[in-house]
C-alpha cells in the first residue's frame, strides 16, 4: 500500500515535470534563472579592495566610490529576494497556472480517475509536482547567486538562503489558489489573475494601521481588517524575508501562520470540490 | 470475491445546473449484473446514459441514488478499480508522452512496480502492433494507433475487467480485426469484457450478453442468442390452438406471441418449422403465413428503441 502511494506520487510528479518541459514552462523559468546567474557570474564584477571595501563594475564601467563589501553583498541579495518575491513569483504563477486545468480536460481526467488512486492523491500529487517544478528553479537561482557572490567576495551569508524557504512557501500559498480556481472554473486566465490580484492587493491591505485612521465607518474598518487578516500576507512575508536577509529583526511571525492557514484552507477546499465533482 | 464483475442496483443520475434550476435525468434506475468472465455489450442511442453508467462504475461520476459494485466492492472506493482496465471514448493522451512513457505512467498509477512495467510495456506494444513505435511521441500517432495504444494502456496491469467505450472507433478494418482477436484471447483467459458501443454488428459478433439502454433505462437485456432468436422462420397461425398442439409446437419454437387473434411462432431452424407445419396440418389448422426472418441485433435494437 505504502509502496503504491510512493509509486503513484512519483509518477504524477514526473508527469507534471514532463508536461512542464513540453510546454516550455520549466525551460522558461530555468532560462530566466540562468540569465540572472550568468549576470552575476560574468557581467557584475566585484573587486574587493583591502579586504572590506569593494568596487562594482558592469559592462566595463566601474562605480566611482568604494563601498563596504558586506553591505554590498547584503544589498544585492536583498535585491534578488525582492525580485523573486515580485516578478519571480508572478512569472512562476503565470507559467504554472495551466498545469492544474490541463489534467481536468475531458478524455484525460476520466482515465486518471479510473486508476486505483484517490482523487485527493491525484490532486495533491499534481500540486506537489507543480510546486517542485518552481522550487527547483528557486533553489537553482538563489543558491547560484549566493555561491557566486560568496566566491567573488568571500562573504558567506547563509541568511540569504532563507529566501528559498520563504519564496517556496509563498508560491505554495498562491499555488493553492491556482489549484482551487483550476478545479472549480478550469480557467488558466483566472488562475493567473486571482493570485496576481492577491499579490497586488496585499501591500495595500498591509497599510491597515494608516487605513484604520483614515476610514470613516466602523464597518469599513472591520472589512479592511478582516480582509487583511484572512488573505495571504504577501507583502508582510516579503518584508519579513527582506528583514531577515538584511539582518534586521523580524517583528512577528503571525503573517507566516495566517498565510499558511489561508493556503491550507484553500487547498482543503480545492480537494473537497474536486472530490465532489462529476467528470 | 463476488461472482459478479459488475453490479448496478437502481443506479440513478440527475445532473443539476450550478444554480439548481435545470435538471437532466441521465440514468434512471439502472440495474445490471455482469458475471465474471463474460463479454457484455451496453447498447443505446446517443444520450441514452451509457457513458454516464460507465463513469459511475469508475468513480468519475457520483450516482444520485443506487449503488454500483466492482467485484463486490463499492465502485466509489479507489481500491475497487485495481482490477479494472478502462479505455474511454474520445480519450486524450498528452501528446508530449511517448507510448513507452504513457504506459509507464498508467502502469505506475495502477500500482505496478518499475520492474513489472519495464517487462510488460514492450510485450503490450507488440500485442497491439506498435512494437516499433514505443519511443515515438503520441502526437505523431494516427487515430487508429491512438486507439490501439489506448487499449494497451487499459491492459497494462493485467486487469480482470476491461471496460471499453467504443473500442474500435476510428480504427481501420485490419486494426479492428486485431482488436477483436486481442479481446477474444482475453475472453478465453477469463477476463470480463464490458463494451459500450454503437457498432451493433461488432457487439453481436463479440458479446455474449447485451443490455439496451434508452432514455436512461434498460429497455432490453439478455443473451445475444436469446435476443436474436427471431432469426429463422415465422409461422402465423390462429391464436386458438388446441392445448396439446400448442405444447408440441412450443417445444420446437424459440418464441410464441399471441396478438390480434393470431399467434406468431418463431423458429430458428427450418426443420423445426417443417415439423410444426406437419403438426398443424395434421390437426387441420389453417396456416396464415410462413415468413423467413432475419433478425439481427440491429433489428432488436431498433424495435426496442422505437417500439
Amino acid at each position: 500500500m505504502a509502496s503504491h502511494i510512493y509509486t503513484a506520487t512519483h509518477a504524477i510528479v514526473l508527469d507534471t515535470f514532463r508536461e512542464a518541459f513540453a510546454r516550455k514552462i520549466f525551460w522558461g523559468l530555468f532560462g530566466l534563472s540562468t540569465a540572472m546567474v550568468l549576470f552575476f557570474l560574468f557581467i557584475m564584477k566585484i573587486d574587493i579592495v583591502e579586504g572590506a571595501a569593494a568596487t562594482i563594475s558592469m559592462f566595463g564601467l566601474q562605480s566611482g566610490k568604494e563601498v563596504d563589501a558586506a553591505r554590498l553583498v547584503k544589498q544585492v541579495q536583498a535585491g534578488v529576494a525582492t525580485f523573486l518575491y515580485t516578478w519571480g513569483m508572478f512569472l512562476a504563477v503565470f507559467a504554472s497556472a495551466g498545469l492544474i486545468p490541463s489534467v481536468l480536460e475531458p478524455g484525460r481526467i476520466e482515465l486518471l480517475l479510473s486508476k486505483p488512486i484517490s482523487r485527493t492523491h491525484l490532486l495533491l500529487g499534481r500540486f506537489l509536482g507543480n510546486l517542485m517544478v518552481v522550487s527547483f528553479n528557486i533553489v537553482y537561482l538563489v543558491a547560484g547567486v549566493w555561491l557566486i557572490l560568496a566566491f567573488k567576495t568571500n562573504i558567506w551569508r547563509p541568511e540569504f538562503l532563507i529566501s528559498i524557504v520563504s519564496t517556496i512557501f509563498l508560491f505554495s500559498i498562491l499555488l493553492s489558489v491556482v489549484t482551487l480556481i483550476g478545479v472549480t472554473l478550469e480557467s488558466t486566465a483566472l488562475a493567473v489573475m486571482i493570485p496576481a490580484a492577491l499579490m497586488v492587493i496585499s501591500p495595500i491591505l498591509a497599510q491597515h494601521k494608516i487605513m484604520m485612521r483614515l476610514l470613516g465607518s466602523e464597518w469599513s474598518r472591520r472589512m479592511w481588517r478582516g480582509l487583511y487578516e484572512v488573505l495571504p500576507k504577501v507583502y508582510d512575508l516579503g518584508k519579513m524575508t527582506l528583514d531577515f536577509v538584511s539582518d534586521r529583526g523580524v517583528e512577528s511571525f503571525t503573517p507566516v501562520y495566517s498565510s499558511a492557514a489561508f493556503g491550507a484552507g484553500v487547498l482543503a477546499l480545492a480537494v473537497y470540490i474536486f472530490q465532489r465533482r462529476n467528470f | 470475491m463476488s461472482e459478479l464483475a459488475i453490479e448496478m442496483n437502481s443506479l440513478r443520475k440527475v445532473y443539476r445546473s450550478f444554480w439548481g434550476g435545470r435538471t437532466v435525468l441521465a440514468v434512471d434506475g439502472v440495474t445490471l449484473r455482469v458475471e465474471r468472465g463474460t463479454t457484455y455489450g451496453l447498447l443505446g442511442p446517443n444520450g441514452a446514459g451509457k457513458t454516464t453508467c460507465v463513469k459511475m462504475l469508475l468513480g468519475a461520476v457520483h450516482p444520485t441514488a443506487g449503488t454500483a459494485h466492482l467485484f463486490g466492492r463499492d465502485a466509489s472506493e479507489a481500491e475497487a478499480r485495481r482490477l479494472v482496465g478502462y479505455l474511454p471514448e474520445n480519450h486524450r493522451f498528452p501528446t508530449y508522452l511517448t507510448a513507452n512513457s504513457m504506459l509507464d505512467f498508467h502502469g505506475a498509477l495502477s500500482g505496478m512496480d518499475a520492474r513489472a512495467r519495464k517487462r510488460r510495456i514492450p510485450e503490450l506494444l507488440e500485442l497491439v502492433g506498435l512494437g516499433r513505435w514505443g519511443g515515438v511521441r503520441l502526437g505523431k500517432y494516427s487515430k487508429g494507433m491512438l486507439q490501439r495504444v489506448g487499449l494497451a494502456q487499459a491492459l497494462i496491469h493485467e486487469p480482470r475487467l476491461l471496460i471499453l467505450d467504443e473500442p474500435s472507433d476510428g480504427v481501420d478494418p485490419v486494426g479492428r480485426k486485431q482488436i477483436r482477436d486481442i479481446l477474444h484471447s482475453l475472453e478465453e483467459s477469463g477476463v470480463t469484457i464490458f463494451v459500450n458501443s454503437h457498432l451493433l454488428g461488432e457487439v453481436e459478433a463479440f458479446c455474449r450478453d447485451v443490455a439496451i439502454l434508452d432514455k436512461g433505462k434498460v429497455v432490453l437485456e439478455g443473451t445475444v442468442k436469446e435476443l436474436t432468436a427471431g432469426k429463422g422462420y415465422r409461422l402465423t397461425v390462429p391464436a386458438a390452438l388446441p392445448d396439446n398442439l400448442r405444447a408440441e409446437i412450443a417445444r420446437a419454437a424459440s418464441s410464441m406471441t399471441a396478438k390480434d387473434g393470431v399467434m406468431e411462432v418463431q423458429f430458428s431452424a427450418r426443420s423445426e418449422a417443417n415439423r410444426a407445419i406437419d403438426l398443424l396440418r395434421g390437426g387441420q389448422i389453417e396456416i396464415e403465413a410462413l415468413t423467413p426472418t432475419t433478425s439481427t441485433l440491429e433489428d432488436v435494437f431498433m424495435r426496442s428503441i422505437h417500439g
